[in-house]
C-alpha cells in the first residue's frame, strides 16, 4: 500500500513537471517574443530586444526553466505581460470560480446520470432505449449551444435566472448561486449523459455477473440484489468516470466561462492565449495541472475505499 | 467540452475478425437505424461541405443589408445572419475546416496511440511500463487549456492545433487499444502465426489489427465527434478562421448576441453541428452493437410457461416417493429453438442424482430451470417440475424466491466468481442467515462461523474477514457451500462443482458433499461432464445428449452395464472410472460434436456420431425401460445387447457387426482423428 501511495505521488509530481516543461517549450516555440507582446505595436526592434534581455528571454532555456521552477515552488508565477499584475494572485481568485462550477456540475451529473443509467439498466425495454438514445444525443450537443438555448429558455423566456455575469459569493450568496445555476446546468446535460451511459453499462455488466446469480439463487430480495450488490459493483467505473468528468469540466470550462462571462481560470486562459501573455499562459496550464493531479489522487483514494481488491492489495 | 468517454466503449465485442456474411446485405451497423442515419448524414455533410464552393447560392461574404436576420425563405433557405449573409452558404462553406481538422486529430491520435499499443503489446511488460507511464502523464494534462497555450504560442493554425490535440488524445487511444491488443494476442492464432515464422510487422498487420477493427472503428467515430466539438469550441472562443470566413463555432457565438431578438439564428448552425456529432456517435454505437443485438430485443418479462404440456411417448407416471419429480420438461429460447425436450427424472430424499453428458447437452439449463433461474430469453415451455408436491413451473419470481435458498440451494461452477467481490465473506454469510433464520447480527456471525466449520474450514475467523479475491478456489467453493447451507435447504443443485478446481481439491469437495448428504439427509442434483464424479458420489444418474435424457437408472447399473451407445462412448472415453477416484479426463475423445439446438435430426440425435446408426434410427421412437426403474432411448438397444456388441468392441473403422451397414446419410465415423 505504501509503495502504491509513493508511486502515485511520484506520478503526480512528474505530471506537474511535465506540464511546466511542455508549456515552457511551447511558449518558446513562438515566433514573437515577450518583449514584443509587452510593448505592443509601438515597440521598436531595439526596445523589444532590450525588454527581452531584461525579461531573461535570451538566457539559456534550462536557466529560465529552473528560474521558473524556483519561483513556482515559492508560489510565484511571474507577472503578466499585459497588465503587469501578479499571475499567482489573479489565478488564486479565479480557481474557486472554475472549481465550484466543475464541482457542482459533477455532483449534479452524478446524481442525474446514475438515476437515469440505473433505471435504464434495470427497466430495460422502451424506457431503457429512450434513456440510452437520449443520452447519446445529449452528450453530442455542443456545450456552448446548449448554454445559449438554456439562456433563451430559462433567462429570457421564463425570466428565472440571470442570463450571464458573475456575482461574488461574499457580496451576495443567493446571487452567487443564481449566477452559477445556468452554467452548471449547461455542463450537466452532457455530463449526466456520459454518467448515465457509464452507469447503464456498469449496471448491466454487474447484473450479468455470476455472483448476482448466486444472490438470486439464495432468494435475495430483488431490491437488495440491484441496489446493494449490483450498484456497488457498478460504483467503481462510475466514480472513475465522475473523476474524469470533473477534470474535463475543469479543463473545459473555458467555453462556458466565456459564454456566461464568469471570471474563472478558463477565461484567463482564453485571454492569455488571445494576447500571447506567455507567463500567464504557462501559469494557467500549471495551475490547471496541479488541480487535475490533486483530483486524480483523491480519486485513487476513493476507488481504493470502494474496491476491496485495491484496498487489501 | 465533453470528457473523453473512450473507456466506456472498451468492452466492445472483440470478435470482429470474422468476415461478414456473403451476399448483398448491408453491413450490420447500417441495418440499425442509428447507424444508417449516422453514415448517411456524415457522408452528406462531408460531401456538401467539400463541394460547397461549386454549389452554394451566395458568396460567404455577400451581404444583403436589406434582408438582415431573415427567417427562412425561398431566397434564403435557412435565413440570413446579422449582415444579411446567407446562412446555408455560410454553414456549408464553414464545414470543411472542422471536418478535416477533426479527421487530423483522429489520424494523429490513432497513428501514435495504436502504434504504441501494438508495440507495447508485442514487446512485453518492460516497454509497456514505460509507455503506460508516459500515457498516464499525458492523460493528466488539461488538454483544452494546453490547446490554448499552443494557440497563444503559434497562433490560430487550426490544423496544427488539431494535430497537437491528436497527440494528447493518443494517450487515451493507447490505453484502450493496449487492452484490446493484449487480449487479441493472447488468442492462440497469433502465437501460431509467429511459430510459422511471420515477421512481427506482418503478424500485427495481418492478424492483430483486423481483429481490432471493430474497436478501432468505434473509438475513431467517437473521437471524431469529440474533436468536432473541440474545433467548434475553439472557433466559438474566437480561435478560428477570421471574419468574413465563416466557422460553425463563431456563427454560434455571433448568434448568442442576438438570442434576445432573433433566436432563430441559433438553430441552423447549431443543428448542423449537433447532428454531425450525433451522427458520429450513433455510428460508433451501431458499430459497437455487434453481438449485442439480441440483448436489446429480448426482454425479461417472459411468457408464462405452459404448465402440464401433453406428455409425449416415454414420459413416465409421477413418482409418489420423490421429493423432486421432473416430467417431460421442455426448455426453449423464446421464439427460438428448443434447448431441452422431454426430460424426466425423479429424485428420492437423501439421494444424489447426476446429470451427465458433454457440454451443450442441456444439463445446466435443466438444473437452472429447477430454481427458475434460466437466463433472459430462455424459459420452460412445457412439462412440470414438482418439488415436494408443489408445481414450480409457472410460479412468479416472487414465489420462487421464497423457495430459493430456503428449500433449494445452488452451488455453481466457478466458485471464484460466485461470491460478490465487493463484500466480505462475513457479510455475505450473515445477510442470508439473518433473513432465513430471523436472528440478530451477533448470533448470525456465530452461525456463520459454525457453518464454515461444517464445510471443513479450520481458520474460520480469518476466512470470515476475507474478501473473495483473497480465497483460493477450493476455499471459495467451501464458502459457497456454506452459503448454500445458510437456509437449511432440502435440495442442493451443484453445477459442475469441481470442474474449476485442482484435482486434489476436487476430491475434497466431493467428500465434503458426500458427508453433507450423509449427515443432513440433503438431496443433491449434481451436473457434471465427468463420469468419475458420478461414479464417486451419485446414487442415480441421467445421461443427457442434445437436450434429452438418453439413459437413466441407478449409477451402479448405468455405469456397469451401459445400454445406450452414447453412455458406452462416454465410458470408453473416460476409461479410468473406478474405485471412487475422480477422473480429470475430459470427454474429448468421442468423434464429432453435439449438434446444436435447432439442428437436431428427427429420430436419434446421436445418430451422426453413433457407430451403430442405421436407417431405422432416423425415425422417431420411444424410450424403453431399463435398469429397473430407468430407461434407454435407443431403438437398437435390444438388438445390440442380443448381439453383445458394445462401443469398445465395435471395429473402429466402421459400423459394428458384420451385418450392420452405415446409414446412407451418415458418414462413417473416423475414430482417433482428433479435430
Ligand atoms: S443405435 Fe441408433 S438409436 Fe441407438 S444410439 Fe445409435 S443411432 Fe441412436
Amino acid at each position: 500500500m505504501l509503495a502504491y501511495v509513493a508511486r502515485r505521488l511520484a506520478m503526480a509530481v512528474g505530471t506537474v513537471l511535465a506540464a511546466v516543461l511542455i508549456s515552457f517549450l511551447l511558449v518558446h516555440a513562438t515566433d514573437t517574443s515577450p518583449g514584443a507582446v509587452r510593448l505592443g505595436p509601438g515597440g521598436t526592434p531595439e526596445r523589444i530586444a532590450a525588454e527581452n534581455e531584461a525579461l531573461g528571454w535570451n538566457d539559456p532555456l534550462y536557466v529560465q526553466f529552473f528560474d521558473y521552477l524556483g519561483g513556482f515552488l515559492q508560489g510565484d508565477l511571474g507577472t503578466s505581460l499585459v497588465n503587469g499584475g501578479s499571475i499567482a494572485a489573479d489565478l488564486a481568485d479565479r480557481v474557486p470560480v472554475t472549481a465550484f462550477i466543475a464541482l457542482f456540475a459533477t455532483i449534479l451529473s452524478g446524481i442525474i446520470g446514475v438515476a437515469l443509467g440505473v433505471t435504464a439498466a434495470v427497466r430495460g425495454g422502451r424506457v431503457g432505449q429512450l434513456i440510452t438514445t437520449g443520452a447519446g444525443v445529449a452528450l453530442s450537443l455542443p456545450v456552448f449551444w446548449v448554454g445559449i438555448i438554456l439562456v433563451y429558455l430559462l433567462a429570457i423566456q421564463a425570466g428565472l435566472l440571470p442570463a450571464t455575469g458573475y456575482v461574488a459569493f461574499a457580496a451576495d450568496p443567493a446571487g452567487w448561486f443564481r449566477s452559477l445555476t445556468l452554467p452548471v446546468l449547461a455542463l450537466t446535460i452532457g455530463g449526466a449523459a456520459i454518467i448515465a451511459r457509464t452507469a447503464n453499462a456498469g449496471m448491466r455488466e454487474a447484473l450479468a455477473q455470476e455472483h448476482i446469480r448466486t444472490l438470486r439463487a439464495m432468494g435475495t430480495p430483488e431490491w437488495r440484489v440491484r441496489y446493494v450488490h449490483a450498484l456497488r459493483f457498478a460504483s467503481v467505473p462510475v466514480v472513475s468516470v465522475l473523476g474524469i468528468q470533473f477534470i474535463a469540466l475543469f479543463g473545459g470550462s473555458v467555453i462556458i466561462e466565456n459564454l456566461f462571462a464568469l471570471p474563472g481560470l478558463g477565461q484567463a486562459g482564453q485571454a492569455a492565449a488571445a494576447s500571447s501573455d506567455f507567463p500567464a499562459l504557462v501559469g494557467v496550464v500549471v495551475v490547471a495541472t496541479v488541480v487535475v493531479v490533486v483530483i486524480n489522487l483523491l480519486l485513487d483514494l476513493v476507488v481504493a475505499v470502494l474496491d476491496p481488491k485495491v484496498r487489501t492489495a | 467540452m465533453s470528457a473523453l468517454p473512450l473507456d466506456a466503449a472498451a468492452n466492445t465485442d472483440l470478435d470482429a475478425g470474422r468476415p461478414s456474411r456473403p451476399g448483398r446485405r448491408l453491413p450490420y451497423f447500417l441495418r440499425r437505424p442509428g447507424g444508417l442515419f449516422g453514415a448517411v448524414w456524415l457522408a452528406f455533410v462531408v460531401l456538401a461541405s467539400l463541394t460547397a464552393p461549386w454549389w452554394i447560392p451566395y458568396g460567404v461574404a455577400e451581404q444583403d443589408l436589406s434582408n438582415r436576420l431573415a427567417l427562412p425563405s425561398a431566397d434564403h433557405w435557412l435565413g440570413t445572419d446579422p449582415l444579411g449573409r446567407d446562412l446555408l452558404s455560410r454553414i456549408f462553406s464553414a464545414g470543411a475546416e472542422p471536418l478535416l481538422g477533426a479527421g487530423i486529430t483522429v489520424l494523429v491520435a490513432f497513428g501514435i496511440g495504436l502504434t504504441m499499443a501494438l508495440i507495447a503489446a508485442e514487446r512485453g511488460p518492460r516497454v509497456e511500463r514505460v509507455s503506460s507511464r508516459l500515457a498516464e502523464v499525458l492523460l493528466a494534462l488539461p488538454s483544452t487549456i494546453l490547446l490554448l497555450a499552443v494557440i497563444g504560442a503559434i497562433g490560430v493554425r487550426i490544423f496544427i492545433v488539431m494535430a497537437v490535440l491528436g497527440v494528447m488524445i493518443s494517450a487515451a487511444v493507447y490505453r484502450v487499444m493496449l487492452g484490446v491488443a493484449k487480449s487479441v494476442r493472447q488468442r492462440l492464432y497469433v502465437d501460431a502465426a509467429r511459430v510459422n515464422g511471420l515477421s512481427s510487422l506482418r503478424v500485427n498487420l495481418v492478424h492483430v489489427l483486423p481483429s481490432m477493427g471493430t474497436v478501432v472503428a468505434v473509438q475513431a467515430a467517437q473521437l471524431y465527434g469529440i474533436s468536432l466539438l473541440i474545433v467548434a469550441g475553439l472557433a466559438f472562443l474566437g480561435f478560428g478562421p477570421a471574419e468574413p470566413q465563416p466557422s460553425w463555432g463563431f456563427m454560434i457565438q455571433d448568434a448568442s448576441s442576438y438570442v434576445f431578438s432573433n433566436p432563430w439564428l441559433l438553430v441552423p448552425t447549431g443543428v448542423v453541428l449537433a447532428l454531425t456529432v450525433v451522427a458520429a456517435n450513433e455510428l460508433a454505437d451501431a458499430i459497437a452493437s455487434r453481438g449485442s443485438v439480441a440483448r436489446t430485443t429480448v426482454r425479461r418479462r417472459r411468457p408464462p410457461a405452459r404448465v402440464g404440456a401433453t406428455a409425449t411417448a416415454g414420459a413416465r407416471p409421477a413418482d409418489p416417493g420423490a421429493v423432486l419429480d421432473v416430467r417431460d420438461l421442455h426448455i426453449s429460447v423464446d421464439d427460438g429453438p428448443a434447448l431441452v425436450t422431454g426430460v424426466s427424472f425423479a429424485l428420492q430424499p437423501g439421494r444424489v442424482l447426476g446429470l451427465v453428458g458433454e457440454s451443450g447437452c442441456g444439463k445446466t439449463m435443466t438444473a437452472r430451470s429447477l430454481m427458475g433461474l434460466l437466463p433472459d430469453g430462455v424459459s420452460v415451455s412445457g412439462g412440470s417440475i414438482r418439488w415436494q408436491g408443489r408445481e414450480l413451473v409457472g410460479l412468479s419470481q416472487e414465489d420462487l424466491s421464497a423457495v430459493r435458498g430456503r428449500e433449494i440451494a445452488m452451488i455453481s461452477q466457478e466458485p471464484m466468481v460466485a461470491l460478490d467481490p465487493m463484500f466480505s465473506v462475513v457479510y455475505q454469510l450473515t445477510q442470508p442467515i439473518r433473513r432465513f433464520r430471523g436472528v440478530g447480527r451477533r448470533e448470525a456471525r456465530q452461525i456463520a462461523a459454525q457453518l464454515l466449520r461444517q464445510v471443513g474450514i479450520v481458520d474460520g475467523e480469518r476466512v470470515l474477514k476475507s474478501y473473495p479475491h483473497q480465497l483460493s478456489g477450493g476455499m471459495a467453493q467451501r464458502v459457497c457451500i456454506a452459503l448454500a447451507l445458510t437456509g437449511e435447504p432440502r435440495l442442493l443443485i451443484a453445477d459442475e462443482p469441481t470442474t474449476a478446481l485442482d484435482v486434489t481439491v476436487q476430491a475434497e469437495i466431493l467428500s465434503l458433499l458426500r458427508a453433507l448428504v450423509r449427515d443432513t439427509g440433503l438431496s443433491v442434483v449434481i451436473v457434471s461432464h465427468d463420469l468419475g464424479v458420478v461414479a464417486d458420489i451419485c446414487d442415480d444418474v441421467a445421461v443427457m445428449y442434445a437436450g434429452t435424457v438418453v439413459e437413466d437408472g441407478t449409477a451402479a447399473a448405468v455405469l456397469d452395464e451401459p445400454a445406450h451407445p452414447y453412455t458406452q462412448a462416454l465410458l470408453a472415453a473416460n476409461p479410468h472410472v473406478a474405485d471412487g477416484e475422480p477422473v480429470p479426463t475430459r470427454l474429448a475423445s468421442i468423434d464429432g460434436t453435439v449438434p446444436p439446438p435447432g439442428e437436431w435430426p428427427t429420430g436419434c440425435r446421436f445418430a451422426s456420431r453413433c457407430l451403430f446408426a442405421q436407417e431405422q434410427c432416423t425415425q422417431p421412437f420411444p424410450s424403453v425401460p431399463a435398469h429397473g426403474s430407468g430407461s434407454v432411448l435407443c431403438t437398437r438397444v435390444e438388438e445390440l445387447s442380443r448381439a453383445d456388441v458394445t462401443w469398445t468392441s465395435a471395429p473402429t473403422t466402421g459400423p459394428a457387426g458384420h451385418e450392420t451397414a452405415p446409414a446412407a446419410t451418415q458418414p462413417a465415423p473416423t475414430v482417433g482423428v482428433s479435430r
